[in-house]
C-alpha cells in the first residue's frame, strides 16, 4: 500500500510503485479533473502540483509522490475561486475544456512565482501545455486578468 | 582534427588572446598554481612541451567527442534554451534555463525529467540532478572548439569553481553518467563511459592541456 | 454535471406535481403532460414542472463549439426564461430525440435557428394564454419575463410553475409570433457559458472520466502496418502480468477499413498497458508493408495527367483559344493530417444478454441509435432498442468523433467479458491508426483574354475518396465524389468559363472528415492560385478578387468589410507582407487577411490575422470569436507542422513530439468581425479554417516573393 496526500487528504492505494501518478489519481483515487493526453510529458493535460511544482503526472511514478503534497485541479481552491479560475470564466477561455485543468495548474505556478507576468513570462511558463482547440490568445489574456485580480487583493491563490 | 605534436606555447595562449586576457591572468595564474599544489593540473603558459602535455591534449580530444555529443551538449547550449535530440534542435516547449539552471515556472526540468528514466517510449530521460548550468556559470559547450573547451573546463572561474579533485570527481557524477543511459531511442556518446573516464583522468592528471587551436 | 439518462429522468419527475413537456412532433410543436410521455414521433425539448423546475433538452453534444449554451439559448430567448433559470440536459441518443442528435457540419445553429425559437415561442404562448384566462384579461396586455407572466396594467404576475396545469390544457400555436430581434435578451449577447466553470475545476466529465461499478480496462495492440491482419497471438506472458484478466480479439470497423486487434483486459488501465507490452503477435501485412506515402504522392502527381470525372463545366473551357502567354498553370499539394483531439478515443461498454449499454464522448449520439443497413446497431449486432447510451462532454471532436470505430471495438470486447469494460486508446494509437484527413493534390489552370480579363479557370482534384473510404453507402466510383471537390465549383468569382473535375485514386488508409473537411486543403490551392492570377494580372490581390465580384454577393460584402477591417490599403513596413483569402462552402463563409514579418534570420512571424465571418445570425458572438481563433490555430498547425506520413506501411508519427501541435508561443493575434447583415444563416465551427493557410501563403509571397504550393510549408524562407 502506498499513501498519497492529495488535496490535504490521505489516500491509501494498492498501486505498483512504478504506476504513473496520473493513473493512480484518476483510476484508483477517483479524481478525474486531470487528464491523459499523451503519456510522455508533451501536452500538460495531467499537470498536478507536487510540493508546489507543476509536475506531469503521466511520467511521474507514484513512488515519487510518497510523502509529498499533491494538489490537483480539484484542490486548487475550495469554491472554484482561485483568481485563475475566475479569470478563466471571465475571459471564457475553455472550448472543449479537456486541457484546462492542466493549463490552470501550470499558470498557478507562474503566478505564484511571478505575480505580474509579462507576455514573455507567460510564454516561458505555458508553452508546455497544448490546447488543441486553440484557446491560447485567451489563456494569455486570462493570466493577465488573474494577475490583476490578485494584485487587487483577492485573498486567494 | 589537427595533430598537436608540435605544440608551442602560442597554441595554448595565442598572442592576441594573451593581450585580451591580461586582466584575467592573475586569476588564472592563481587557479593554475592551486592545481599545481595538488599535483600539477592546469594549462601552463610555458614553452616546455612535455610528453605529458601531448598525452593530456590527446586525451582531451577523446573527451571532446563526448562533450560535443548530444547527450552532453544538449544541456550545455550557447543560448538560454536547452537542446534536444541527436540533431541538437532547440528544446520544444520554449524551455528556459532559469537563474539556477533548473527551468522556469511550470517548465522546470524536474517537472518532466524524473529521477529515473520513464518506461514509455520517447518519454523524457531522467536523473535526480537534471538541469542546465546556472545562468551565472553557463559552461557552454555548443560551438566551442576543443581548444576553447579545454581552456574553459580548466578555468576555475568558468568550470563551476571546480578544482582538480572536483573535476576528476565530476566525471563520476550521476548526471554525467546518465549520458550513457538515456533510454530507448537516444544514442549514447561515441565513447564507452569507461573510456571517457579514463580519457578524462588522463587529460587532467597529465596537466589539463588544451589541444592546439585549429 | 450529471448526465441523467432520459428514461431515469422521466421516472424521477415528481410523483405529485404536474409535468408539462413541450416539443416537436411530426405535426409541429406539441405538448404532453404526465409522467409517461413516450409518444411516437415526439421530441420533448422543454419540461416545466409545477415545482418550478424548467429543463431544456439539448440535442447537440458539446465539444467546445458552445452548443451547450447556444442551442438552449434559442429556446430560452423565446420562452422568456433566463439561461440561469433552466437546467440544460444533454440528450443521450434517445430514440425520441432522433438523428438531430449530432454535432457536425457547423450545422447546430444554422439548421435549428428558426425551429427552436418557434418551439420556445409556442411554449410561451400557452403560458401567456393560461395567465390571461386566469385573470380574465386580454392576452395582449400580458407579457412574459424570466419565467413569469405579467399583467401590464396591474403588474400582477404568475410564475410558469403556477400555470403548468392551466397551460397544459391549451393548444400550442402552430405559427407562434417570434420576438423582434431588437428585444433579444440572450441571442446576440456574449453571455457566459454554463459549461465554463465546470471546465475550470475539473468537474466537467468527459467520456474518459466515466466510471461504472465493476469496470475493467482495456488496451488494444493493432497492426502497425495499416491494412495488416492478425495471424496469431500468444498471450501467455501478458496473462502473467498482475491484474490482467483476459486477452481477446476485437474488430475495428472504420468505414472501409477493417482490422482485428488484440485487447488486453485488466483491472487497471496501467496493468492493461503492461500486459499489452508482453503480447506476442504475428501479423500478416499483406503487401502493405511496401506502402510509402512519398511514392503515393508521386502516384497522385502521375495521375494528374488523366482527365478525371467532370464536376462542373460552365461555358467552354475546353474549346477556348487562349495564348500560352495568357495562361497560368500550377500544381498544389497537401498532406494527410491527424485530428489530435486531446481526449484520446475511449468508450465504456457493458453487454448484458441481448442488450448493450455504452458510455462515450461522441459527436453523433443520434447516429448510434439509428436503424437499418450499415447502422451502428447492425454492425455490433444488437437491436437498436436494446442499445442504451450515455453521452458526455467531448474532449475535442474536429470530425474524428463522427465515427464510431472505437465504440464498435469496445462493444466487441465487452461481448467477451462479463463486466463493463473501458477501452482507452493511447496517444500513439490515436496518431498511428487514423483516420486522417485525406491529402488532395490540385492541378490548376487559368486563362486571361488579351485585354487582361480572367476568362477561364480549371481546378482538377486528385485524391483518394473520403466518401468511399469512410464507407458511404451506395458509393459509386464512376461518379464525382462531391466531398472531394467541395466548394471549388461554387466560389462567387465571376469567371465565364469554369471547369472542375476529380480523379479518384485507390487507397487503403482510414480517412475521415477533418474540421472543414476537404475545404481545409482545396481552399489552399484555389485561393493561392487566385493570388498567382492577381500577380499575373498585375493587380492588388484584394482588388483582383473584387474585380471578379461585380454583382452583389455575400463574398463581395465580406471582402469589402475585410478590406476596411484589415486596413488593407495602409502600407506595411519594410519586410512585412499581407495576404488575403476567402472560402465559401457548405458550412459557411469567411475571409482572412494575414500579416507577416520576414525577419532578418529568414523566419516568418505571423503577426496578425483579421477574419470576417458571415453568419446572418449570431447567438453568442464571443463563442463565434473563440471558434474562429481556434480554427486559425488548427489551420496554422496543419499548414506548417509535420503531417502524417507513411513509410513501410507504418505511420511515422507517434505522439506530439513528432506530430506537433501549435503552442502558445506561436499564437498569432486574431481579430474577428462578425457580419449579421446577410440573408442566409451560416455556420461557425468550420468556416474560420479554410482561408487561413492560403492567406498565410499569400502573405509570405508578398513579403518574400516566394510562392508556396505545398503544405506543410516551413516558416523559414530561403
Amino acid at each position: 500500500m502506498i499513501t498519497l496526500n492529495i488535496n490535504k487528504k490521505n489516500y491509501s492505494i494498492d498501486a505498483d510503485p512504478n504506476m504513473p501518478l496520473l493513473w493512480a489519481i484518476r483510476d484508483l483515487v477517483g479524481l478525474t479533473g486531470i487528464k491523459y493526453g499523451c503519456g510522455v510529458a508533451q501536452c500538460g493535460a495531467c499537470v498536478v502540483h507536487l510540493d508546489g511544482e507543476a509536475v506531469r503526472s503521466c511520467v511521474t511514478k507514484v513512488k515519487r509522490a510518497e510523502g509529498k503534497k499533491v494538489v490537483t485541479i480539484e484542490g486548487l481552491s475550495k469554491n472554484n475561486d482561485h483568481p485563475l479560475q475566475l479569470a478563466w470564466s471571465e475571459v471564457s477561455v475553455p472550448q472543449c475544456g479537456y486541457c484546462h485543468s492542466g493549463q490552470i495548474m501550470s499558470a498557478a505556478v507562474l503566478l505564484r512565482e511571478n505575480p505580474n507576468p509579462t507576455d514573455e513570462d507567460i510564454d516561458d511558463a505555458m508553452a508546455g501545455n497544448i490546447c488543441r482547440c486553440g484557446t491560447y490568445q485567451r489563456i494569455r489574456k486570462a493570466i493577465h486578468v488573474a494577475a490583476e485580480m490578485k494584485g487587487k487583493g483577492s485573498d486567494k491563490g | 582534427m589537427k595533430q598537436f605534436s608540435k605544440i608551442t606555447s602560442k597554441h595554448f595562449l595565442p598572442f592576441k588572446a594573451v593581450m585580451v586576457v591580461v586582466p584575467l591572468l592573475i586569476v588564472i595564474g592563481f587557479t593554475i598554481s592551486g592545481f599545481k599544489e595538488k599535483n600539477g593540473a592546469g594549462n601552463k603558459n610555458t614553452d616546455d612541451v612535455t610528453a605529458d602535455s601531448t598525452t593530456s591534449a590527446e586525451a582531451f580530444l577523446k573527451v571532446y567527442k563526448v562533450l560535443m555529443s548530444p547527450r552532453c551538449m544538449n544541456c550545455h547550449p550557447n543560448g538560454d534554451r536547452p537542446l534536444q535530440g541527436d540533431d541538437n534542435h532547440i528544446h520544444t516547449m520554449n524551455v528556459q534555463r532559469g537563474k539556477d539552471g533548473k527551468g522556469l515556472y511550470a517548465l522546470k526540468c524536474s517537472n518532466c525529467h524524473q529521477p529515473e528514466n520513464a518506461e514509455a517510449n520517447h518519454a523524457p530521460p531522467g536523473n535526480p540532478k537534471w538541469q542546465l548550468p546556472a545562468a551565472n556559470m553557463k559552461m557552454v559547450f555548443q560551438g566551442r572548439s576543443a581548444h576553447e573547451l579545454a581552456l574553459q573546463i580548466m578555468d576555475y572561474n568558468k568550470n563551476g569553481h571546480k578544482n582538480k579533485a572536483q573535476l576528476i570527481e565530476h566525471a563520476r557524477d550521476t548526471l554525467v553518467k546518465a549520458g550513457w543511459n538515456m533510454g530507448e531511442g537516444r544514442n549514447p556518446p561515441p565513447l564507452e563511459y569507461k573510456e571517457f573516464v579514463s580519457a578524462w583522468d588522463t587529460w587532467i592528471n597529465n596537466g589539463g592541456y588544451a589541444p592546439a587551436k585549429e | 454535471m450529471t448526465h441523467v439518462s432520459r428514461r431515469s429522468f422521466i421516472k424521477n419527475v415528481g410523483g405529485t406535481g404536474i409535468a408539462l413537456w413541450i416539443g416537436m412532433s411530426s405535426k409541429g410543436v406539441f405538448a404532453k403532460t404526465g409522467r409517461n410521455i413516450i409518444v411516437k414521433n415526439f421530441s420533448p425539448f422543454i419540461l416545466v414542472e409545477s415545482n418550478g423546475n424548467i429543463t431544456i433538452f439539448n440535442i447537440k453534444p458539446e465539444m467546445g463549439q458552445g452548443t451547450y449554451q447556444s442551442v438552449p439559448a434559442l429556446i430560452a430567448e423565446e420562452f422568456e426564461v433566463g439561461l440561469d433559470q433552466v437546467m440544460v440536459k444533454l440528450t443521450n441518443g434517445e430514440k425520441e430525440f432522433g438523428d438531430g442528435q449530432s454535432a457536425g457540419g457547423s450545422s447546430s445553429i444554422r439548421s435549428n435557428y428558426k425551429k427552436f425559437r418557434e418551439l420556445g415561442a409556442s411554449a410561451k404562448a400557452v403560458f401567456l394564454q393560461a395567465a390571461a384566462n386566469k385573470w380574465k384579461v386580454d392576452i395582449n396586455t400580458c407579457y412574459a419575463e424570466r419565467g413569469k407572466v405579467y399583467h401590464q396594467p396591474t403588474k400582477k404576475s404568475l410564475g410558469y410553475a403556477e400555470l403548468v396545469e392551466a397551460a397544459s390544457s391549451l393548444e400550442l400555436p402552430k405559427e407562434p409570433k417570434l420576438k423582434d430581434p431588437k428585444d433579444f435578451k440572450i441571442i446576440g449577447k456574449p453571455l457566459p457559458r454554463a459549461d465554463i466553470p465546470l471546465k475550470t475545476n475539473g468537474a466537467a466529465e468527459f467520456g474518459i472520466d466515466m466510471k461504472v461499478p465493476g469496470m475493467l480496462y482495456a488496451s488494444i495492440e493493432r497492426c502497425a502496418v495499416l491494412g495488416g491482419t492478425l495471424k496469431s497471438f500468444d498471450a501467455t506472458e501478458a496473462l502473467k502480468v498482475p491484474g490482467v484478466k483476459k486477452v481477446v480479439k476485437t474488430e475495428r470497423i472504420m468505414g472501409l477499413y477493417k482490422s482485428v486487434g488484440v485487447a488486453v483486459i485488466a483491472n487497471s488501465y496501467w496493468s492493461a498497458l503492461q500486459g499489452r507490452k508482453k503480447l506476442k503477435i504475428e501479423w500478416d501485412t499483406n503487401g502493405f508493408e511496401n506502402f510509402n506515402s512519398e511514392e503515393y504522392d508521386q502516384h497522385l502527381r502521375d495521375m494528374a495527367k488523366e482527365d478525371g470525372i467532370v464536376d462542373k463545366n460552365i461555358g467552354s473551357v475546353d474549346t477556348l483559344n487562349i495564348s500560352p502567354a495568357n495562361t497560368v498553370d500550377a500544381f498544389y499539394e497537401t498532406p494527410m493530417v491527424a485530428h489530435n483531439a486531446l481526449e484520446p478515443m475511449n468508450c465504456i461498454a457493458q453487454v448484458k444478454g441481448d442488450a448493450v449499454e455504452i458510455w462515450t464522448s461522441t459527436q453523433v449520439p443520434g447516429r448510434l441509435i439509428a436503424d437499418g443497413k450499415g447502422s451502428f446497431a447492425s454492425i455490433i449486432g444488437f437491436a437498436p432498442e436494446k442499445l442504451k447510451m450515455h453521452n458526455t462532454f467531448v474532449g475535442g471532436g474536429f470530425g474524428r468523433r463522427l465515427y464510431f470505430d472505437y465504440i464498435v471495438e469496445t462493444v466487441n470486447i465487452a461481448k467477451q467479458i462479463n463486466a463493463p469494460v473501458k477501452l482507452l486508446w493511447t496517444r500513439e494509437d490515436t496518431t498511428e491508426q487514423g483516420p486522417f484527413r485525406p491529402m488532395t493534390f490540385s492541378q490548376l489552370k487559368a486563362g486571361f483574354s488579351d485585354d487582361g480579363k480572367l476568362i477561364s479557370f480549371q481546378h482538377k482534384v486528385i485524391s483518394p475518396s473520403l466518401s468511399e473510404m469512410s464507407g458511404r453507402p451506395n458509393f459509386d466510383k464512376t461518379k464525382v465524389d462531391g466531398t472531394m471537390v467541395e466548394g471549388i465549383g461554387e466560389q462567387a468569382y465571376e469567371i465565364p468559363n469554369l471547369k472542375t473535375s476529380y480523379i479518384r485514386t485507390d487507397f487503403h488508409v482510414p480517412l475521415a472528415a477533418w474540421r472543414s473537411v476537404t475545404s481545409s486543403t482545396l481552399a489552399f490551392a484555389h485561393e493561392c492560385f487566385i493570388d498567382e492570377l492577381a500577380y499575373k494580372a498585375k493587380k492588388d490581390p484584394m482588388d483582383f478578387r473584387l474585380s471578379l465580384l461585380t454583382k452583389d454577393s455575400d463574398l463581395r460584402r465580406v471582402l469589402l468589410k475585410l478590406k476596411d477591417f484589415s486596413s488593407w490599403d495602409k502600407p506595411l513596413a519594410q519586410g512585412k507582407g499581407r495576404g488575403v483569402a476567402q472560402w465559401e462552402f457548405f458550412a459557411g463563409l469567411a475571409a482572412h487577411v494575414v500579416e507577416v514579418t520576414y525577419n532578418a534570420d529568414k523566419t516568418i512571424k505571423v503577426d496578425k490575422v483579421y477574419v470576417v465571418i458571415d453568419l446572418g445570425k449570431v447567438v453568442n458572438p464571443d463563442t463565434v470569436k473563440a471558434q474562429v481563433e481556434g480554427a486559425v490555430v488548427m489551420a496554422l498547425g496543419a499548414a506548417t507542422k509535420m503531417p502524417i506520413t507513411i513509410k513501410d506501411g507504418k505511420v511515422q508519427q507517434h505522439n506530439f513530439y513528432n506530430d506537433q501541435l501549435l503552442r502558445i508561443t506561436e499564437m498569432p493575434e486574431v481579430e474577428v468581425m462578425i457580419l449579421t447583415d446577410g440573408e442566409k444563416i451560416k455556420g461557425v465551427g468550420e468556416p474560420g479554417l479554410p482561408p487561413f493557410a492560403p492567406a498565410l501563403a499569400n502573405a509570405i509571397f508578398a513579403a518574400t516573393g516566394k510562392r508556396i504550393r505545398k503544405m506543410p510549408f516551413d516558416l523559414q524562407i530561403g
